[in-house]
């Protein structure tokens, strides 16, 4: 996520600028602390709750150690890339522009797209509860339709749309919003890992550091695609979800 | 349903804007490579009959055969190229309507091999209609995209909501094989199904793009050790997919050589069964065995056991 939001080479002590009065300027203080807590792991929006096929893939032994698990959280980073990534920047750019039938209709195109039942459950989980979440803190403040439209069963409610709303109502660009969702996705998977696996925390945060170093490039190459391009290819995290679905024992919801 | 003559339309996706030069062969779409296939199924009496046949080459079938011995009302239909494969600059059309209580099989004459290219793409959009009541097996053989090949497909569903269909696909990861072995060495496969009602609203949409050289494909995850991967949509009224839900194969078997699970589609459209394998034969026994369940549900008839030659 850093990758994404900070310009290369310039360290935290260069970036602090001296106003003409000659104090710091404290400008941007506060987008960096609404984007800390918004996509912060520990936001109760429901994700520690959900494993997303990581628990069956532990099962099953195809993730095994840190190695397995950094290329079961690269494939899921990228599917998050290349598939709600795009709707999300689609969904933001419509919330800013005020367009809430876009917001809908973009809503709909990732339920839609997402046939997987387990990771279907979890993004309208997810989505409502950020939704309702928003509502509380900033009452409203952009999610008080959106959530309506839940309620009343005229919008599915998806997570990546509920972001793209709380972003874009929190002035925060969708570059930040981008970097959110692609670390919110890795951090889940590593969160679940520590507690399915044998796995020290040291390793579970160098798992993390990796996998937010594709970040930029992902961001590069989805803000300029249509919504049509969305599109993912995670065979073997289908397969492992559905076996999950129907597995009796079990620490995660599907 | 799409005529013979309807134009290639629309933006040009991404995953294949780096691949829209001439071939210097045969022009892209130009005779012999703009193949149309049109099909349509009608209940006559106790049996259906593919009642409206339209072919221009390299698409070809010849005429339905009844050789089916657990439903021998059911028309079974081999889609022939007689190009023998997919080749660049290729844009194929294919459109099956079934009208209402009319039942089909629809299947490959063999694999089908998506030739190395130097040049352009190919391209095959498929429509599939089915009226009230009507039911369709539409299992073609496997897909094998050879080295450099790039392909898409474009698939538009509109099922009735009392009507069945199977719709399964196998990919392979290439020439397994040949030479040295060719695993994920084509530049593009990429794959879109869009499914709705007859009144046009969406159910659910399946996009995948496959470019290997961009995007490993033997992460853990994506296609791992695995190197076929087969899709099957099965969408039909809500009362039976729930009654074959449960009967389905599901778990990872390596000793077999195959992993599958089923997962309910959005919208209550039906579900999806995903299945790995390390080659072709375990794969098609594990479709072969959802095969079974649904027709048995559906059709109250059992699938015949395996041809010997096929």
């Amino acid at each position: 996520m850093a990758t994404a939001a900070i310009p290369t080479t310039t360290s935290m002590a260069t970036a602090t600028t001296i106003t003409s009065s000659g104090g710091p300027d404290g400008a941007g203080v506060l987008d960096l602390l609404r984007l800390l807590q918004f996509g912060d792991s520990v936001l109760p929006v429901g994700a520690f709750s959900f494993s997303a096929g990581l628990e069956s893939a532990v099962q099953q032994g195809v993730v095994r150690d840190p190695a397995t698990l950094q290329g079961f959280v690269q494939a899921a980073v990228r599917q998050a890339a290349t598939g709600d990534g795009i709707a999300l920047l689609h969904a933001h750019r419509a919330a800013a522009a005020g367009d809430a039938a876009g917001v809908l209709k973009i809503d709909q195109a990732v339920f839609n797209r997402r046939l997987n039942e387990e990771m279907r459950t979890m993004t309208v989980r997810m989505g409502r509860k950020l939704a309702e979440l928003c509502e509380h803190v900033r009452p409203g403040e952009g999610m008080r339709e959106w959530l309506a439209a839940i309620k009343a069963a005229a919008t599915p409610g998806t997570y990546p749309v509920a972001q793209a709303i709380a972003f874009a109502g929190l002035g925060l660009p969708e570059r930040d919003a981008f970097a959110a969702h692609q670390y919110g996705v890795a951090s889940m998977l590593v969160g679940a890992a520590v507690r399915l696996m044998r796995m020290n925390y040291l390793d579970a945060q160098a798992v993390l550091f990796a996998a937010s170093a594709v970040a930029a490039d992902d961001y590069a190459a989805a803000a300029d695609t249509t919504l049509d391009d969305m599109a993912t290819f995670a065979p073997v995290m289908e397969v492992l979800s559905g076996i999950h679905l129907r597995s009796t024992v079990r620490l995660f919801m599907s | 349903m799409i005529g013979p003559d309807a134009p290639f339309a629309g933006p040009v996706p991404r995953e294949l804007a780096a691949y829209q030069d001439e071939p210097k062969q045969l022009a892209t779409g130009s005779p012999g490579k703009n193949g149309y296939l049109r099909m349509g199924f009608e209940r006559r009496g106790g049996k259906t009959v593919l009642a409206d046949l339209e072919r221009r080459a390299p698409l070809l079938v010849q005429q339905a055969l009844y050789w089916d011995e657990g439903m021998p009302e059911l028309p079974c239909v081999f889609m022939i190229s007689n190009a023998g494969g997919v080749l660049q600059g290729d844009r194929n059309t294919v459109a099956i309507r079934l009208g209402p209580d009319a039942s089909a099989h629809v299947t490959t004459q063999s694999a089908t091999k998506i030739h190395e290219m130097d040049a352009n793409h190919a391209a095959q959009r498929q429509e599939i209609v089915l009226e009230e009541r009507a039911y369709l097996e539409y299992l073609p053989d496997q897909t094998i995209p050879h080295r450099h090949s790039r392909y898409r497909t474009d698939t538009r569903l509109v099922v009735h909501p009392t009507a069945t269909l199977l719709y399964g696909e196998v990919l392979m990861a290439g020439r397994k094989y040949y030479r040295d072995g060719e695993r994920y060495a084509y530049d593009v496969f990429s794959s879109r199904v869009a499914a709705s009602r007859p009144e046009g609203r969406e159910l659910f949409v399946e996009k995948f793009v496959i470019e290997p050289a961009r995007s490993d494909v033997g992460l853990v995850g994506v296609m791992g050790e695995w190197d076929v991967f087969g899709n099957v949509l099965l969408l039909a009224p809500k009362e039976h997919v729930d009654a074959i839900a449960p009967q389905l194969p599901s778990g990872m078997d390596q000793s077999g050589g195959w992993a599958a699970s089923a997962s309910r589609l959005p919208n209550s459209a039906g579900l999806v069964f995903k299945v790995l394998g390390m080659e072709y034969e375990p794969v098609r026994d594990v479709i072969r065995r959802m095969w079974a369940v649904v027709r048995r549900e559906i059709a109250g008839r059992e699938v015949p056991k395996q041809f010997a030659w096929r």
